[in-house]
C-alpha cells in the first residue's frame, strides 16, 4: 500500500526533529521571567491539505474534510471535524479483478483535544491528545465483480456475477476516535498540524448482500476487527477572540 | 520533554499498528463442490465404494477433475456445478474400462442431472463472491443401470465438509 507508506515516512519526517529538542534543562536559568504571558483564545478553523492532495493526484479519491477547535481551557480544546469523502477500490487475486466498489458519504467527528505541551514564552504550539465520536452516512455501490472459485473445470477463469452496478444507501456507522496529534503555529494566528487516529468502531449498519469494507472518516474496515486507522494534515488558522494570561501554576518552568 | 518523547512512541506505535494488517489472502471460503456419497443399496447406512468410478460432465464430455479417476477406494467424491447455468449433467460410470480394440467405455453408464438454483454471497473481503447452491435435485435416468435411487440429504450446499446427495448402489 503505497499512500500508507507515504504516510510512514512524511510521519517520521515530521516527528524526527521534535526529538532533537529534547534539551529543555538547560534554559532553567530563564524561568524567573516576570513577564505575563498572555495566551490566544478563540476558534481556529482550517482544512486536511492531505485529502485535497489526495483529491487532486488519486482519480479514484475525492474529499476533503474541515476541521476547527475552539479553546476552553488553558489545555482544553472543543474539537470537530467534518467531511466528504468518495473512493473507488479494486479488489483483486493474483491480478484478476474480483470486485470493484465506490464508497461515497460525509462524516462528522466531534470531541476533545487536550494539549499535553508547555510552550516556551510566547509560543503557541500544541502536542495533544483527544478523543472523538464520529458519525458517517454513506453509500455503496458494487460495480464489476466476478465470482471466486478455486475449481476451473468449467471455467478458465473467474466467471462475472449476475448483477453488477447496484446500490447499497442508507448505511450508516459510528466509531470512537483516539486522537494523537501536533499543531506548529508557522505565522501568527495561521497553524499546521498532523495527526494520527485509531477509531474503534461502535456501530455499523451494512446491507445484507455486501458489507461495509470502507467507511467515510474511518477508512478500512478490516474483516474480524474493529478497528481503523487514519491521519489528517491540517492548515488551519485562528480567529483570537480574547487573551488570558496562564494562571500561576501553570507558569512554573520545571 | 517527557511528553514529547511519550507523543513520538505513541504516533510511532501508531503507525506500526497501522502498517499490520491483514494479509489479503482468501482462506475464507470457495464456491464448494457438491459432496455426493456412495451407500449400499441394501443397508442405506452403510457407505459402499464403487468399483473403478469414472465422473464424466456431459456437455463438455471430460472426466471431472477433482477426484482420481477411475479409482476403486471412494464411497464419496465432491464435484463441480455449472455457476452459470441451473443444472449439470454427469454421466457415473462403475467397472470404468477401455475396450482394448475399440478403445470404447465398457463400464456401467448412469447419466444423473443434477439441478439446483444459484445463490451469490459474499465471503470476506479477501475472496469476494462465490455461488452456493439451493433447492438442489437429483433425477436419476428412467432404466438406471447400476445406481437405485437418489437421496438428497442437504438441499443447500454452502460448504463441501459434509455430504449433500447419497447415491444407493
Amino acid at each position: 500500500m503505497p499512500s500508507m507508506l507515504n504516510y510512514c515516512i512524511s510521519l517520521l519526517i515530521v516527528l524526527l526533529p521534535l526529538c532533537a529538542t529534547g534539551q529543555s534543562e538547560s534554559v532553567n536559568s530563564r524561568s524567573r521571567d516576570t513577564v505575563v504571558s498572555s495566551q490566544k483564545y478563540g476558534l481556529r478553523i482550517g482544512a486536511d491539505l492531505s485529502r485535497l492532495v489526495l483529491s487532486y493526484i488519486d482519480e479514484d479519491y475525492t474529499g476533503f474534510e474541515l476541521v476547527g477547535d475552539y479553546r476552553i481551557t488553558q489545555k482544553l480544546y472543543i474539537a470537530v471535524e467534518l467531511g466528504n469523502e468518495e473512493r473507488t477500490q479494486t479488489e483483486d487475486l493474483d491480478g484478476i479483478p474480483l470486485y470493484r466498489f465506490t464508497t461515497s458519504g460525509s462524516y462528522l467527528k466531534a470531541g476533545v483535544d487536550v494539549n499535553t505541551y508547555t510552550n516556551w514564552f510566547g509560543m503557541q504550539n500544541a502536542i495533544s491528545f483527544g478523543g472523538r465520536y464520529a458519525f458517517a452516512s454513506f453509500s455503496q455501490t458494487l460495480g464489476d465483480y466476478n465470482i471466486f472459485e478455486s475449481n476451473r473445470f468449467f471455467n478458465p477463469s473467474f466467471l462475472p456475477g449476475a448483477e453488477p452496478g447496484e446500490e447499497f444507501s442508507g448505511l450508516n456507522a459510528s466509531w470512537l476516535e483516539l486522537v494523537a496529534g501536533i499543531k506548529v503555529e508557522l505565522f501568527t494566528n495561521l497553524y499546521v498540524g498532523m495527526s494520527a487516529r485509531l477509531g474503534f468502531l461502535v456501530t455499523n449498519t451494512e446491507a445484507d448482500r455486501f458489507p461495509n469494507l470502507w467507511i467515510p472518516g474511518f477508512n478500512k474496515v478490516t474483516d474480524d476487527s474493529n478497528f481503523g486507522v487514519g491521519y489528517n494534515y491540517s492548515l488551519s488558522y485562528l480567529i483570537p477572540i480574547y487573551k488570558k494570561s496562564r494562571n500561576k501554576r501553570e507558569k512554573r518552568y520545571n | 520533554m517527557k511528553t514529547l518523547r511519550s507523543s513520538c512512541l505513541i504516533a510511532l506505535l501508531l503507525v506500526c499498528l497501522a502498517s499490520c494488517e491483514k494479509d489479503d489472502i482468501c482462506v475464507d471460503g470457495d464456491t464448494p463442490l457438491l459432496v455426493i456419497g456412495f451407500f449400499d443399496v441394501q443397508d442405506p447406512d452403510e457407505a459402499k465404494v464403487v468399483p473403478s468410478l469414472r465422473v464424466k460432465e456431459v456437455l463438455l464430455d471430460e472426466v471431472v477433475n477433482t477426484i482420481e479417476d477411475r479409482s476403486s477406494t471412494l464411497d464419496s467424491i465432491g464435484i463441480p456445478l455449472r455457476i452459470d447455468a441451473s443444472s449439470t449433467s454427469f454421466a457415473f460410470i462403475t467397472n470404468s474400462d477401455d475396450d482394448p480394440i475399440t478403445g470404447e467405455e465398457t463400464g456401467d453408464i448412469d447419466i444423473l442431472t443434477i439441478s439446483y438454483q444459484t445463490r451469490e454471497v459474499f465471503i470476506s473481503r479477501a475472496c469476494g463472491f462465490v455461488v452456493h447452491y439451493d433447492a438442489l435435485n437429483v433425477t436419476l435416468p428412467g432404466n438406471p443401470n447400476w445406481i437405485q435411487d437418489a437421496q438428497i440429504i442437504q438441499p443447500t450446499v454452502e460448504n463441501s465438509n459434509a455430504i449433500h446427495v447419497k447415491l444407493l448402489h
